[in-house]
């Protein structure tokens, strides 16, 4: 207490921790990328990258509602089950018909915000943790897929949905939606009051309940807001893939949360922010990217997602720890 | 015991520490001797929690000694100091809540049997006995959590006694307790220096520093002003060693008339303690709320804000009768709360001042949900201005502002509410002279503008210096309602306390 009153050294703590929290990232990226240059040059090949992106933007999309979610101090496991779910709902809903593609769409967003909205009322209403909460609708969704296709998924997917294959050079439709959705979300957490009463029912919910704002509302509103997310990505990933696979969103959930958590979004609430986690995003895929070119087992990938994870938690924990 | 050569058993000499270029302590040497209550005293920032730092090795001085019992130990690691026999008790006490009160006593020194597994019979008496040489009764296998804060913090000395302290720190152990708990603890630190330990209070309230201290110590920018036995000093000597104003001059008069009554509960309970509360608040009047903690003041705030439903009764405002369903009704209502825990209630300790200020009028400052940066700012400087805020920027995190300038931050944040009723739950609480008086001048201004307060204290000379009007409640209800001048701490006391 008495050490934070002095001007000086109050200045260098937050500037060590507005370096790391802010930049720290940033920086790791321009690391990796110099690396990626001096041991897979073929990473900046023009269709290497193309796909990258598109990985990127897949995985990407869900970080963005990972990320707020996070900010209000909550996870979600289910947004793997969601994109799965669009997938089917899609395919069965459309049954390969170009016309039907924005009934399908709808369809698949009023389902997805459904299981968002269960999120949020379990955890708000009867005070579920969201870890649990959220890993329950993703057994109750899959449980779904299976009751309802049976373990053969029916339906075809639109040709029409191709469309997202489309690609000028390395920018594709993939990548333009990850990088529109990002500038949106990014102007309503910072520019909007909206933006700012999540921040402050992550940062303090007693506080922010004290102080008028709707705190069960913010919170069920972001579950709802990052399950629509992971709606637009299944869409996505669907047109990409042009089936129906139950495994089509394998170890997103996971990779979402991990994407936000190298950006430098903390576990519990109230910061970090999105453009952490463009970063975060870059960097796992970039590695993933390099394993691949590398020629190494795709186990690999997972060990070293795991040390980049650790590296970027204990550096974070570090820099909040120093005042 | 005390066989040692010299006359103190901890003598500190010219301890000098600072940060980064900026001195902390300079030239400050500190004495105290065996079986004395030592009160250490002094604004936020002065020092006081550097140089108990210091002794208790968590910090290192750049410069001087420190002997104890009679050694030289001028670098002290923390275990060293534990060995030794100094134990601090801090604020923010270290049990495990979820363990009992035998085994956080002993925790991670637990005696144990021929297999090496925790012996609970050995445990247990061990545990007895130091709690009977408090004086204290208390279950031996309770959850620690399940006790109250005060009895908790008696855990936390029983662990220090059970170290074989010769020297306990407290540091401001008073900020957590009120009433008859103060007292037992007061008991305690009497017979713990019966027993020739030495004890060095840290504490912002003068009242108890007369009632406990022997011999008192003043900080001030982190320079010893003075030492003395606390018999030659009275308490407008004491308040000018330590920020350099008389006690007269801390608690602005009023200058201002109580108008019509704007704010009125008639016997509203709720489902955990209130029970039949009645009470008024006139437009331009300060009400004192006194009671000890757990008297159900912090509900009868929280009930009056819309933070805890009503189970029955009624609130008006203005003579026509309102319903909060949640605090954002009474804010709309210009009702707004100033809460009792300013990191747990009051603040965004990771946000940054500007959106703390700010978070109150979101909807003032923003256009179709966008926010007007702009206008924030103005009203961020404003409000700096206002309330002379110490602050680089809007932009700095909270958290590395002093406990005063946050809690201005938290008044200026409710101000931009335009507030006709302020509840302040202990509004001083935690946070230096200097910045105490700066709040008692606003809740003055306020009043002379009209605004009603009803302010919760546990600071009886607060309650005394402040209010027009002191309601005192005890278990629920509002047993007493006193003329601030015609009444005294003994009064109120008896009021709050007697069955």
């Amino acid at each position: 207490m008495e050490s934070s009153s002095s001007g000086i050294r109050e200045n260098k703590g937050l500037r060590f921790q507005e370096f790391i929290t802010g930049y720290g990232v940033y920086l790791a990226l321009v690391i990796l990328l110099i690396v990626a240059a001096l041991i897979t040059p073929n990473l900046f090949e023009k269709e290497t990258l193309a796909v990258m992106f598109r990985q990127c933007a897949q995985l990407g999309i869900i970080a963005i509602g990972q990320t707020m979610v996070m900010l209000v101090a909550g996870l979600d496991l289910s947004v793997g089950g969601v994109i799965v779910m669009t997938s089917i709902v899609v395919a069965e809903v459309s049954n390969g018909k170009d016309e039907m593609i924005p009934i399908a769409i709808l369809t698949a967003l009023i389902f997805g915000m459904l299981v968002g909205l269960g999120n949020g009322l379990l955890i708000t209403k009867r005070k579920v943790p969201p870890l649990v909460a959220t890993l329950v609708m993703l057994f109750l969704v899959q449980g779904a897929h299976q009751a309802f296709t049976r373990g053969v998924p029916g339906g075809f997917v639109p040709e029409a949905m191709g469309i997202v294959n489309q690609s000028w050079g390395f920018i594709s439709i993939p990548l333009m939606v990850w990088i529109g959705l990002n500038i949106v979300f990014i102007v309503i957490l910072n520019g909007t009051s909206y933006g700012r009463r999540i921040y402050a029912t992550g940062s303090n919910p007693e506080a922010a309940r004290l102080t008028g704002i709707p705190v069960n509302l913010i919170k069920i509103s972001v579950y709802v807001l990052a399950s629509g997310l992971a709606v637009i990505s299944g869409v996505i990933l669907t047109g990409y893939v042009g089936y129906v696979d139950r495994f089509i969103a394998t170890g997103f959930d996971l990779d979402s949360i991990a994407a936000a958590v190298v950006g430098g979004t903390a576990f519990f609430g109230g910061k970090g922010g999105l453009v952490g986690t463009i970063a975060g995003v870059l960097i796992i895929q970039i590695l993933s990217t390099m394993v691949v070119l590398i020629g190494l087992e795709i186990e690999t990938q997972f060990i070293i997602k795991g040390i980049v994870i650790l590296a970027a938690v204990s550096l974070y924990g570090l820099a909040r720890k120093n005042h | 015991m005390n066989q040692t050569e010299s006359k103190y058993i901890l003598e500190m000499h010219h301890i000098s520490k600072s940060f980064g270029g900026v001195s902390a302590l300079q030239d400050v040497s500190f004495k105290c001797s065996p079986g004395t209550v030592h009160a250490l005293v002094g604004e936020n920032g002065a020092g006081k929690s550097t140089l108990i730092k210091i002794l208790s090795g968590a910090l290192k001085a750049d410069s001087g000694e420190i002997i104890f019992k009679g050694k030289n130990h001028s670098s002290f690691s923390t275990r060293e100091a534990l060995n030794q026999g100094i134990s601090v008790i801090y604020q923010e006490l270290a049990l495990v809540l979820q363990m009992t009160v035998a085994e956080n006593i002993f925790l991670g020194r637990e005696p144990r049997n021929a297999f090496g597994l925790v012996d609970q019979v050995r445990l247990r008496s061990a545990a007895q006995d130091l709690l009977e040489q408090l004086g204290i009764k208390i279950d031996l296998d309770m959850e620690v959590g399940d006790l109250s804060v005060a009895y908790q913090q008696m855990i936390e000395i029983a662990k220090a006694l059970s170290k074989n302290a010769d020297l306990i720190v407290m540091d401001e152990p008073s900020a957590i307790l009120a009433g008859s708990e103060l007292e037992q603890l007061f008991k305690i630190i009497q017979s713990l220096v019966k027993g020739g330990v030495s004890v060095i209070y840290i504490s912002h309230r003068l009242e108890e520093v007369f009632k406990i201290a022997d011999v008192v110590s003043v900080l001030k920018d982190g320079q010893l002003v003075d030492t003395k036995p606390i018999k030659e000093l009275d308490r407008s000597q004491l308040v000018r060693m330590m920020v350099g104003r008389s006690l007269e001059e801390v608690f602005p008069v009023s200058t201002h008339q109580p108008e019509d009554i704007i704010l009125e509960a008639k016997n509203i309970s709720t489902d955990t303690i209130l029970n039949q509360v009645s009470l008024y608040i006139r437009k331009g009047e300060i009400v004192g709320l006194a009671g000890m903690v757990g008297s159900g003041r912090t509900e009868l705030a929280r009930a009056l804000f819309g933070a805890d439903m009503l189970a029955s009764g009624s609130i008006s405002l203005k003579g026509k009768q309102i319903f909060l369903n949640n605090p954002s009704d009474a804010i709309k209502k210009k009702v707004s709360l100033v809460p009792e825990d300013r990191k747990q209630q009051g603040l965004f300790i990771g946000l940054p001042i500007r959106n703390n200020i700010s978070m109150s009028i979101l909807r003032n400052i923003s256009l179709w949900g966008f926010l007007n940066w702009k206008k924030e700012k103005e009203i961020v400087e404003l409000a700096r201005k206002k309330h002379s805020i110490a602050m680089v920027s809007g932009n700095q995190e909270i958290q590395f502002l002093s406990g005063g300038n946050q809690q201005k931050v938290v008044l200026a944040k409710w101000l931009q509410t335009r507030p006709e009723v302020i509840i302040m739950d202990e509004p001083t609480r935690g946070i230096d002279v200097g910045a105490k008086f700066e709040i008692y001048q606003l809740m003055r201004q306020l009043n002379k503008a009209g605004i009603a307060i009803l302010m919760i204290s546990s600071e009886l000379i607060e309650i005394l210096g402040m209010s027009d009007r002191i309601l005192v409640m005890k278990e629920g209800s509002i047993v007493a309602e006193l003329q601030s001048s015609e009444t005294s701490e003994e009064q109120i006391i008896e009021y709050a306390t007697t069955k």
